[in-house]
């Protein structure tokens, strides 16, 4: 017997017949290995968590004001007699720089309560509760990671901002991905006319510089809205900014898809447009979509951010991590009170996750990159 | 062993014996090659055929040594003699990216690819790229190189060399763009030539001036070609040997006529049958049964068992078949149960 | 060649005379006219005026025209130089941006060439070294760089440079150069002041685009013709500096129109937290406090610069990419 024939016989058992997994099941495998995309992706979904829960973990409303707590640092916890404690703030006058400071009066401790009652909410938008996972004595403050200028608990500030720093750029995109595929299959598929007048208004629209005109139309806004419908305005307008980018991408890959030949044979086949695009078309482009469009979410969430950091897009007493953000513009601010910096720091983490997941999503929708 | 299947003693410019390349990807190890042997006779055509997967490409592609990194050689040797009465060596003691290797791409050995579209540099002139090669091996002028690039133009039938040589590769046409490979390829007059599927993406009119050319310059310059394609019809028109690949090994290998008028193995005589003749369009054209297995999963025994009509159960599906010489004097071998 | 760059000309003026109709558009989309703005102005300055005076004011700001006698006007303004009074300062729109434009582009300039200098030759170590840790620590920091806002980038720099006694917050001058006529001293004393700001500006851009260049280039690594290259026998640098990178290029290239804007408009925020007196902070204030024919000249002026810069990435893309030209 030859040298071959004792090294080759393998069961074929023993074996995974990769031809029979799902093109998904193998993205998702593809995917599994780019770990820092993994960690993203978990990452991501512990801050979304955290953003359902906000009013529920937030001990304080994020415009509660006290002035006994302004500047205050984060508390001291400590546990005293088998319990969680803070303590009561000393205010002191340092004489020299002429500036007030706060140190925890050891002596007087305020045990941390669970599961308080406080300011009313509704959770998920929908049920009413004033249920809070802690507390202290009303009268009094927690702040576990210090206090703004005017004593608002930046922690429950952090986590108010979420919910308008999460989902506005996401949504803006969701939009964006809808308006540029919808354009970009019509653009790619039907050619002609349509194709040639959707591309000049893209063309037109794109010979604005982006960022300026972004703050353009958000100065154009009416200034005396609701929240909600500012919210919804400044999504509009990421929306609007970004779906150029997206429908050319899908127009290319349409183009290139309608020239193959399944198409051709679909067309044959007597299938109709509507039947080429969901079934032919869009299924390959879904891929590049997806990827495009979580690519574009931290540029979104950015945006809204330098938006409100500038003054132009969601404006107090509404709170997200750019309104944040304009307490901390100063260095004189950081440098004292280095815990405002603290919205950059959760905004950096979760760019940085969606770049990530993006990417790993791309180089598994992708086998040959 | 394998590679005592030349009963002729004649002069080869390549011989592979065993060789073993695998590939680690993410979704488990494809052995590309599974011991190849083969020799590739002087101032010949050897015909390597198979279907899609079976190793061909890989084969050509580890004589130049330009397998994908993913790719992993694990044995065999590649000896190659430049000169009849010189010495050989076996490239693959050379490193990948080393200046021996390097001395031998594009000078001694040179390659054309399948896809003539792709295979030049958008970016550069026609001319440009094949002095380049030229420069590289040749000669240090640039004046002599740009000469001798619109010679080999010439030679290789280009209706107007200087203009062509100073064409960017788009202005070309496919059929045109595979001279231009052709010409590349030949620059530095070569030992030998691999030609990867150099006519698949080509119309049949084209396939065959392309074909005809490439015996012509064969005949020319005598550099030996590796002729890889699934045709066999193109295996008739061009090539003096073959050599039938199924799934990373050769399974026989004869003369042309030989494979033609004598075939053994039953995958040989399968892909005979496939192809449509004229005149006895009786019935459905054969194909082979069932598909060539996933390259993931390992097939005991022969590799051609699962389709083949007369496999010996208990026996083919468990021993490997030995390489077997039909005719010493023709070299006619085949790696089939039926002939040991 | 010469048709090509007459088709594009052609395009871009008819763009620009668009981009401006649109710009005008967004001018007028704030709340409230001009008017009200100015009266408002001169009403907090303690002065009361007529029902004759406002009357006159309408007739001078044009408010009761229609849309496009307005355009008209202020594009013809406009075009011989004049952009209209800023109701901020009342002092020409003209020449407040031209001052501030020409530091802008000129950082701008300056941050674009040193991330062309860094991000190719990283984009292609990183490609050509893929998944080594090398690779990972790039591409990490590429991230980083990426996610980092550019103003906060500026400010933790600020700090530091300021705790250095590095760096002179709030001028593009020492006191001694600001009418000093140019010369090298004065190019330095320039650069000690901006550096902060051009390294902003270039962190940012440098990641995307080092980015871009590795994934280019790992494509165009699969293409035949690099094949083709190595079987020629050139060395793996040849092939990958004269045959893949040059195709690889390509989108950095188109990139070239976008990035000069996007630069000046990055530094928007950047200067803010610099102050550094350049032509973001101004079109910012302008915004916030509703100046809009200066706000809108800037915007229509930065579309023009936009246009410019895509007008030389297809230039410098047509000589880089022989395809292009014949099209």
């Amino acid at each position: 017997m030859s040298a071959d024939a004792t090294n080759l016989p393998t069961t074929k058992a023993a074996v995974e017949d990769v031809g029979q997994i799902p093109q998904w099941q193998l993205m998702v495998r593809r995917f599994r290995r780019s770990r820092l995309s993994v960690i993203g992706l978990y990452f991501l979904i512990v801050l979304y968590v955290l953003m359902i829960f906000s009013d529920f973990l937030a001990p304080y409303d994020h415009n509660k004001l006290d002035s006994n707590y302004a500047w205050a640092p984060p508390s001291k916890v400590a546990i005293v007699d088998g319990q969680l404690v803070t303590f009561k703030l000393k205010q002191t006058l340092d004489e020299v720089r002429f500036e007030w400071f706060y140190t925890a009066d050891e002596t007087q401790p305020l045990p941390i309560k669970f599961f308080v009652k406080g300011y009313e909410y509704r959770f998920l938008g929908i049920i009413p509760m004033d249920i809070h996972l802690f507390g202290v004595e009303e009268g009094y403050q927690i702040n576990i990671i210090g206090a703004d200028k005017d004593g608002k608990d930046v922690f429950s500030r952090l986590l108010k901002g979420s919910q308008i720093s999460l989902t506005l750029g996401f949504i803006g995109v969701l939009i964006s991905v809808v308006i540029g595929s919808v354009v970009g299959t019509a653009s790619g598929y039907f050619g002609g006319a349509i194709d040639n007048l959707i591309q000049r208004l893209i063309e037109l629209l794109r010979s604005f510089p982006d960022v300026p005109l972004f703050l353009a139309l958000a100065a154009a806004l009416p200034p005396g809205v609701k929240v909600e419908v500012r919210f919804f305005l400044i999504t509009l307008i990421i929306a609007l900014i970004q779906w150029t980018g997206l429908a050319r991408e899908v127009r290319g890959k349409v183009l290139s898809y309608r020239n193959s030949d399944y198409t051709a044979a679909a067309v044959a086949a007597g299938a109709s447009h509507w039947h080429i695009i969901t079934r032919h078309l869009l299924p390959n482009a879904m891929s590049h979509i997806v990827v495009v469009g979580t690519l574009a979410i931290p540029g979104a969430i950015g945006s809204e951010t330098a938006l409100s950091f500038l003054g132009l897009g969601i404006l107090p007493p509404a709170v997200s991590w750019g309104v944040m953000l304009r307490d901390a513009q100063t260095v004189e601010a950081i440098t004292s009170y280095p815990w405002m910096l603290l919205p950059v720091a959760v905004l950096i983490v979760t760019v940085f996750c969606f770049y990530l997941l993006g990417d790993g999503i791309r180089d598994a929708v992708d086998p040959y990159a | 062993m394998t590679n005592s299947h030349t009963a002729t003693s004649q002069d080869d410019v390549v011989r592979v014996e065993d060789l073993k390349v695998s590939f680690y990807t993410d979704l488990g190890v494809v052995r590309a090659l599974n011991g190849v042997s083969f020799n590739i006779p002087r101032g010949k055509v050897l015909g390597v055929v198979g279907e899609s997967g079976c190793g061909k490409s890989i084969t050509g592609l580890s004589i130049m040594q330009l397998v994908h990194s993913a790719g992993r050689n694990e044995g065999g040797r590649i000896l190659f003699r430049e000169f009849a009465d010189g010495e050989s060596i076996n490239i693959l003691d050379y490193e990948r990216n080393s200046a021996e290797m390097r001395g031998i791409r594009g000078n001694n050995i040179s390659m054309i690819f399948q896809e003539p579209m792709s295979s030049l540099n958008p970016c550069y002139t026609v001319g440009n790229q094949i002095e380049e090669a030229i420069l590289l091996h040749q000669t240090q002028d640039a004046v002599e190189a740009s000469k001798r690039a619109i010679d080999i133009l010439t030679k290789v039938g280009m209706p107007n060399p200087a203009r062509i040589a100073s064409s960017y590769p788009h202005e070309l046409s496919g059929g045109m763009r595979q001279r231009a490979m052709i010409a590349m390829a030949l620059s530095c007059t070569p030992t030998l030539l691999i030609a990867d599927e150099p006519t698949t993406a080509l119309d049949v009119t084209t396939e065959a001036n392309i074909l005809e050319l490439m015996r012509k310059m064969q005949e020319d310059i005598g550099t030996s070609i590796m002729f890889i394609t699934h045709n066999m019809g193109v295996v008739a028109q061009i090539c003096d040997e073959v050599a039938v690949m199924y799934l990373g090994r050769i399974v026989e290998r004869a003369s042309v006529d030989d494979i033609f008028y004598e075939p053994k193995h039953p995958y040989t005589i399968a892909l005979l049958q496939s192809i449509p003749r004229l005149g006895r369009s009786k019935g459905r054209l054969a194909s082979i049964e069932g598909s060539v297995p996933d390259p993931y999963s390992r097939v005991s025994g022969c590799p051609f068992h699962p389709r083949c009509p007369v496999a010996i159960s208990g026996v083919c599906d468990s021993v490997v078949p030995e390489e077997t010489v039909v005719d010493a004097a023709k070299g006619h071998t085949v790696r089939c149960h039926l002939y040991t | 060649m010469l048709n090509y760059i007459i088709r594009r000309l052609v395009n871009m003026t008819v763009l620009i005379v668009i981009v401006s109709f649109v710009g005008f558009f967004i001018i007028q989309l704030p709340p409230g006219s001009i008017l009200d703005v100015q009266l408002t102005k001169i009403r907090e300055r303690g002065g009361d005026i007529s029902r004759e005076q406002v009357a006159a004011l309408r007739v001078r700001y044009g408010i009761d025209d229609p849309f496009t006698v307005r355009y008209w006007k202020w594009i013809t303004r406009s075009l011989q130089g004049d952009f209209g009074t800023s109701y901020e300062t009342d002092q020409s729109v003209g020449e407040r941006i031209w001052n501030r434009l020409g530091f802008s582009v000129g950082l701008s300039t300056f941050a674009l060439l040193f991330t062309w200098l860094v991000s190719i030759p990283i984009g292609v170590y990183s490609a050509t070294h893929r998944y080594t840790v090398p690779d990972y620590i790039i591409t990490a920091v590429q991230f980083v760089g990426l996610a980092i806002p550019g103003f906060l980038l500026a400010l933790v720099l600020l700090i530091i440079a300021t705790n250095l006694n590095a760096i002179e917050v709030g001028k593009l001058f020492s006191d001694e150069y600001v009418d000093a006529p140019w010369s090298f001293a004065k190019l330095v004393d320039l650069g000690r002041h901006v550096y902060i700001a051009v390294i902003v500006l270039a962190v940012g851009a440098t990641a995307g685009l080092t980015r871009i260049m590795r994934a280019n280039l790992l494509d165009v690594l699969n293409m035949q013709y690099i094949q083709t290259a190595r079987a020629k026998g050139l060395d793996e640098a040849v092939v990958i500096w004269k045959h893949a990178v040059r195709n690889a290029i390509q989108p950095l290239v188109m990139a070239l129109g976008s990035l000069l804007p996007a630069l000046i408009v990055g530094e928007t925020l950047v200067a803010t937290v610099l102050s550094i007196p350049t032509i973001g902070p101004m079109y910012l204030t302008a915004l916030r406090i509703q100046d809009m024919y200066l706000a809108g000249t800037i915007l229509v002026i930065l579309s023009f610069l936009l246009l410019i810069g895509n007008l030389i990435g297809d230039l410098l893309l047509a000589w880089v990419d022989p395809r292009v030209r014949y099209e």
